[in-house]
């Protein structure tokens, strides 16, 4: 378990672009944190600046207490696509997750995920065989078998189909019980983010800024059905509606506090 | 379903065989497949045909070992440093774009008119394609694996063999079949310019002495020794590429 500190970090690139101004989330250990915000308003940059793929133009990252410098061993990753590599066959992509591990556990730890992510069999077969949710379940697994202390995933589920989408939460939620990484990730699905999280930040776009950070005290497992779910959804939507406000000129807002939101 | 590509040449073979036969045709500059045959097998009696194999193979293997090798190396070195790709991909880029064959007088008054020159003529018509083939593959090594490399905490030179080499595979395997097709162009220029064994001499001793059989059988050796050398090279890849998602496997 590792405390995530994101501190006053900025991106500007070299063309002058500023992606992102000033950003401040803190993820407690273990706790999920949801990125949430359309598109363009730096939700992957900063992913990618907490991955060390990136250097941000200011500000620190600091993972456990120590501030990042580049990639850390502490850092997994699952990309919104599941980057399989294509050489190597379902358990070799596992065990490639696991490079700082002993072969013998590293070997101990593939077996047993192909199991937990309900692919037993599949480990011989090639990436090419599996379908997108197979791919994104080996590309969760090969992130987790080093049990990493912070977790970062960059909407990986957002090319799946509904049904896939659920079951690959549920995936999430249960290896999340089980090795309570600390989980950032990035979402535009409101859905998405009050099912899994503990902390919804809502970010703003041109430059990138966090509007608000919200908490999700819902009891888990969470009832997509219930009432509190839907309403913790609206609570959301209209944090979300009073971000694009704030970015609209004056005469495209809504006349007023009471103004229609469009997501309602 | 391979046989299907043998219909043509069989076809037409035995119909010029038919119009030699009854007399509509001499077939002195276009002999019938019973002469070529008739050849080939006088040739292989006497042990012609193997000296002049052995010398083209022999040729064509060394010269497209040093040529892949270098190749490959020079590739693997700009495709890796932007700082040697830009000393150096201009210079070589200048020097692809003379056509190889004006090399051999320079080749000649260099390294003479023995082994050495042909072996060069043929390594640098090899080294061309596969150098390029390399630069590009890795140029075109998608980012995104790089970077599960790098989240998954491998060093630059675990990223060069983990994730590059095995991207830049196919496209070796490409680039290596076409700087042996070269390869054999060259052969064939390398034997022209002053030898007194391999196929290209027999094209060449074939032209001046009006044997049209022996140079049509030369052509047919290299043909088949081509395609040959070529299916070695597939079978190679085969199961190294396995992996490959592509329309070719899935056949």
């Amino acid at each position: 378990m590792t405390q995530l500190t994101i501190s006053h970090v900025g991106k500007t690139y070299a063309d002058g672009t500023e992606a992102l101004r000033d950003i401040q989330v803190r993820a407690a250990e273990g706790e999920i944190v949801a990125i949430l915000g359309g598109s363009g308003c730096g939700k992957t940059t900063l992913l990618r600046l907490v991955a060390g793929l990136d250097v941000p133009s200011g500000g620190t990252i600091t993972v456990g207490g120590e501030t990042l410098s580049g990639t850390h061993p502490a850092i997994s990753a699952v990309f919104q696509e599941p980057r399989l590599l294509p050489w190597l066959k379902v358990g070799a992509n596992i065990a490639f997750g696991g490079q700082r591990l002993e072969a013998a556990e590293r070997q101990r730890r593939t077996e047993a995920l192909i199991e937990r992510i309900g692919l037993a069999g599949y480990g011989g077969r090639w990436p090419r065989d599996l379908s997108g949710g197979q791919s994104q379940r080996v590309a969760i697994a090969r992130a987790l078998i080093g049990h990493p202390g912070v977790l970062l995933l960059d909407e990986p589920f957002s090319a799946l189909d509904p049904f896939t989408r659920a079951s690959l939460h549920e995936l999430v939620l249960g290896l999340w019980t089980e090795l309570k990484p600390t989980i950032l990730m990035v979402t535009h699905d409101v859905d998405e983010a009050v099912t899994l999280a503990d902390r919804i930040v809502v970010m703003k776009p041109r430059p990138g800024r966090v509007h608000d950070s919200m908490a999700m005290d819902l009891p888990r497992p969470r009832d997509r059905l219930s009432s509190a779910f839907e309403l913790m959804k609206r609570r959301v939507m209209r944090t979300i509606d009073r971000s694009l406000a704030d970015e609209r000129p004056p005469a495209a807002r809504p006349a007023g506090p009471g103004g229609t939101s469009p997501w309602l | 379903m391979k046989a299907i590509g043998f219909i043509i040449p069989v076809v037409l073979g035995v119909a010029w065989e038919v119009v030699v036969d009854s007399g509509l045709a001499v077939g002195r500059l276009m002999p019938p497949p019973s002469v070529l045959w008739r050849t080939t097998a006088a040739l292989a009696a006497s042990g012609e045909l193997w000296t002049h194999v052995s010398a083209t193979m022999t040729r064509i293997g060394l010269g497209f070992l040093f040529g892949a090798v270098a190749g490959t190396f020079v590739g693997v070195l700009t495709g890796a440093s932007g700082f040697l790709r830009q000393l150096l991909d201009p210079s070589i880029q200048a020097l692809r774009a003379i056509p190889s064959l004006a090399w051999v007088p320079l080749f000649i008054l260099w390294l003479g008119i023995f082994e050495t020159s042909k072996l060069a003529l043929i390594a640098m018509g090899v080294f061309f394609p596969v150098y390029l083939g390399v630069l590009s593959a890795i140029e075109g090594v998608d980012r995104k694996l790089v970077e599960v490399g790098r989240v998954f905490g491998l060093t630059a030179m675990g990223i060069a063999l983990r994730i590059t080499g095995p991207a830049v595979l196919p496209a070796w395997f490409a680039a290596l079949r076409t700087g042996l097709g070269l390869g054999f162009m060259f052969v064939v220029a390398a034997e022209l310019m002053g030898a007194s064994e391999g196929l290209g001499y027999l094209l060449l001793d074939g032209q001046q002495m009006g044997r049209a059989d022996s140079i049509l059988v030369a052509m047919i050796v290299f043909a088949l020794l081509g395609k040959a050398c070529d299916s070695v090279l597939v079978a190679i890849s085969v199961p190294v590429l396995r992996w490959q998602d592509t329309v070719r496997a899935r056949l």
